[in-house]
């Protein structure tokens, strides 16, 4: 138990959350924007798959990551434009299609890979791992200052790219949301789309701005995924990070200060797993340990918010 | 009922077919012994993967070269979508009635090979790394426990060889399998009973990432082991999720990590293949060779799941590159010692495989670090 909380209170095991939180957040980010518009986005899972592949390849081509992360974010916003047509014009059930872009993002992505690149499934699944290598990673920062700092400096610094622009991000899209007319429109629209339209705002207008955000989100956590955490792209190697982010916007009562903490307790609670298994738990006990700590979370936050409406019921 | 007459038909098949079988081996016992078979071998994907399908071509090729065989090989694609062409092939070849053997293999491959042996009970079929249940059909299957015990000997001698950059001087080795499972902990098995072989001291880190393509969850593993526990190899039994672990040796710049099924310093990028010191390796292609020796020498094995180990050169290690650059001479002789013990039967390496007394449980908890 002492090796157990000594391996808790080390650095590293501080650092990790906010890495393993880091995809995730940027998913929960998207996913509090379309919710705000009115409708959900299923899909960010599939959107983050494809994203992770195209980001991944095009660094391959360019030679250059940067060029990778524009890409995965623009096939994030067109994967959402995508939706947004079938959903929108179309008038497919928005669910149903972010079924279908989740479907894309496991069997389409393995199928254009092998297109693409010709790589062959062989004994093991298709992967573009041989192709990136370390100059083609999202580069780390070292913040001046802070680095030198005892504890933080290790906490804080050091940090990939995009995992200090998807904390940053949390505060655009609180400033856009709140703070400007755009993020007005969607609100209104999310609250009631006529009342909405009889304004003079443009109702699906606004709802494609939302899922093209959302989705370069996703494109985002995508190429984190590929580029950062992983090295290259493989099939499924998302793994529910887009349906965790769905949860933790649910959790944070679709606030993206409260989602951005319930992706942070996703992250604790995964790099606690990791931790617990080093002492020899067994396995099928350590991998559910994220999942039950967000249901306990969503099930603590339930009964705290039914405590504050009854309290406004005794007050009224 | 039902079940009742299907066992009887099945078991009627089985015996025409041992009596088939019988009267065969006789008039081969007549025929010259140099027959040369006709091979069809059906590739699941495309050849170039560097992996299971190329050396099943290479193991035919040199069958061919030496004028044992001729083959032909149909590459049949390897999407969802090539899926029905996979059946269709079967069917095609085994309607042509041209080849003595056709030759399959991968997980993907046993339903559709059930479903054509079934109908044609004179065709002959061989699957690799997988498992049918008609009785024309040879299944033949590799002994990870083996392969475990020589990357177990293996590693446990590099991981005291302070001479070699990102080596500490703990013995301590990481082990990051998919699933708590009997196959995966078949080559745990081998591998620790290997490492103890070399030092009985030696710490043995396992972790399961209960799935097979969770890289990034792997990477969190493998940091895990080298920061808390020490770990400067770590051998990666878990499909595509296992490349995770060989990403956290690479970023720590603290360890080495060790492929498995094929020579994973092929197929990975530069920067991984440089801290991939070996692979523990399925000899596809040797054990297609080793079959048709048994079948030249009259042993049929039609309807039997064979499990091929050292002896038969169905697993092994790679022994070149970074094998050959940084393993001591020491290192190697140990290597190459176990893998002779194995082949005299001096060594019988334990098996996961039906292991129900938990003994392996009790191993794998007394070699935590």
């Amino acid at each position: 138990m002492g090796n157990f909380l000594s391996m808790l209170f080390t650095t590293d095991f501080f650092y990790s959350i906010f890495r393993i939180s880091a995809p995730v957040l940027f998913a929960t980010l998207g996913a509090v924007v379309v919710e705000k518009a009115g409708f959900a986005n299923i899909g960010l899972e599939g959107m983050m798959m494809v994203s992770a592949l195209f980001g991944s390849l095009s660094a391959y081509w360019s030679g250059s990551w940067l060029v990778g992360v524009l890409a995965a974010v623009l096939v994030g916003i067109f994967m959402g434009l995508f939706m947004g047509f079938f959903a929108f014009k179309l008038r497919t059930d928005v669910i149903l299609t972010g079924i279908a872009v989740n479907m894309i993002g496991g069997g389409g992505t393995l199928f254009l890979v092998n297109v693409i690149t010709n790589l062959t499934e062989g004994s093991a699944m298709a992967s573009t791992t041989s192709l990136i290598t370390q100059k083609l990673q999202i580069p780390t920062v070292e913040i001046p200052l802070l680095k030198s700092v005892p504890v933080l400096g290790p906490i804080f610094s050091g940090h990939s790219v995009l995992t200090y622009l998807a904390f940053f991000m949390v505060f655009c899209t609180w400033f856009m949301l709140y703070k400007t007319p755009l993020g007005l429109n969607i609100r209104s629209v999310g609250e009631n789309p006529n009342a909405a339209a009889s304004v003079g705002v443009s109702v699906s207008g606004i709802r494609y701005i939302a899922i093209a955000f959302s989705g370069a989100m996703a494109g985002f956590g995508g190429a984190f995924m590929s580029m950062y955490y992983s090295m290259g792209w493989s099939q499924d190697m998302v793994a529910g990070r887009g349906f965790i982010a769905l949860a933790a916007q649910a959790m944070g009562n679709g606030e993206p200060l409260g989602s951005m903490l319930s992706a942070l307790l996703f992250g604790f609670a995964q790099a606690l797993g990791v931790k617990v298994s080093a002492v020899g738990v067994d396995s099928n006990l350590v991998s559910p340990i994220p999942y039950v700590v967000t249901i306990l979370g969503l099930v603590v936050f339930a009964l705290l918010a039914r405590k504050r409406h009854r309290k406004k019921l005794v007050v009224k | 009922m039902k079940k009742l007459i299907a066992m009887l038909l099945a078991l009627t098949l089985v015996l025409s077919l041992c009596a088939c079988g019988t009267s065969g081996g006789k008039t081969q016992g007549d025929a010259p012994k140099d027959k040369v078979y006709n091979v069809c071998n059906l590739v699941n994907g495309n050849l170039g993967d560097k992996s299971f399908f190329d050396s099943a071509e290479a193991g035919l090729k040199q069958l061919k070269d030496a004028g044992r065989i001729t083959y032909k090989t149909i590459e049949m694609g390897g999407l969802d979508s090539d899926q029905p062409k996979w059946l269709s092939t079967l069917y095609e070849v085994s309607d042509s009635k041209e080849y003595d053997l056709i030759v399959c293999g991968t997980y993907q491959m046993p339903e559709y090979l059930d479903e054509v042996a079934a109908k044609y009970p004179d065709q002959h079929y061989l699957i690799y790394d997988s498992e049918a249940t008609q009785p024309n059909v040879v299944n033949i299957n590799y002994k990870q426990n083996d392969m475990g015990y020589l990357v177990g000997v293996f590693a446990a001698c590099m991981t005291t060889d302070t001479s070699l950059k990102n080596i500490n001087e703990d013995a301590v080795l990481g082990f990051v399998g998919g699933m708590d499972s009997p196959v995966i902990n078949d080559f745990l098995y081998g591998f620790i009973t290997g490492a103890q072989s070399v030092n009985p001291d030696v710490k043995v880190d396992t972790r399961y990432t209960n799935d097979y393509v969770n890289t990034a969850g792997a990477k969190e593993y493998g940091l895990s082991m080298i920061n808390d526990n020490k770990c400067d190899i770590i051998w990666g039994v878990a499909g595509n999720a296992g490349n995770g672990a060989a990403e956290a040796a690479l970023e720590t710049g603290k360890a080495w990590y060790i492929g498995v099924d094929s020579d994973q310093e092929l197929t990975f990028s530069e920067d991984l293949a440089a801290i991939t010191l070996t692979s523990g390796l399925k000899n596809i292609g040797q054990s297609l060779v080793w079959f048709f020796d048994e079948l030249d020498a009259g042993k049929e094995h039609w309807g039997e799941n064979i499990l091929l180990g050292i002896a038969e050169g169905g697993v092994g290690i790679v022994t070149d590159k970074n094998y050959n650059t940084y393993a001591s001479e020491e290192t190697q002789r140990k290597v190459g010692d176990a893998m002779k013990a194995i082949m005299k039967g001096e060594i019988t390496v334990p098996t996961a495989i039906g292991e129900e007394t938990g003994a392996l449980e009790a191993l794998r908890d007394s070699v935590r670090p």
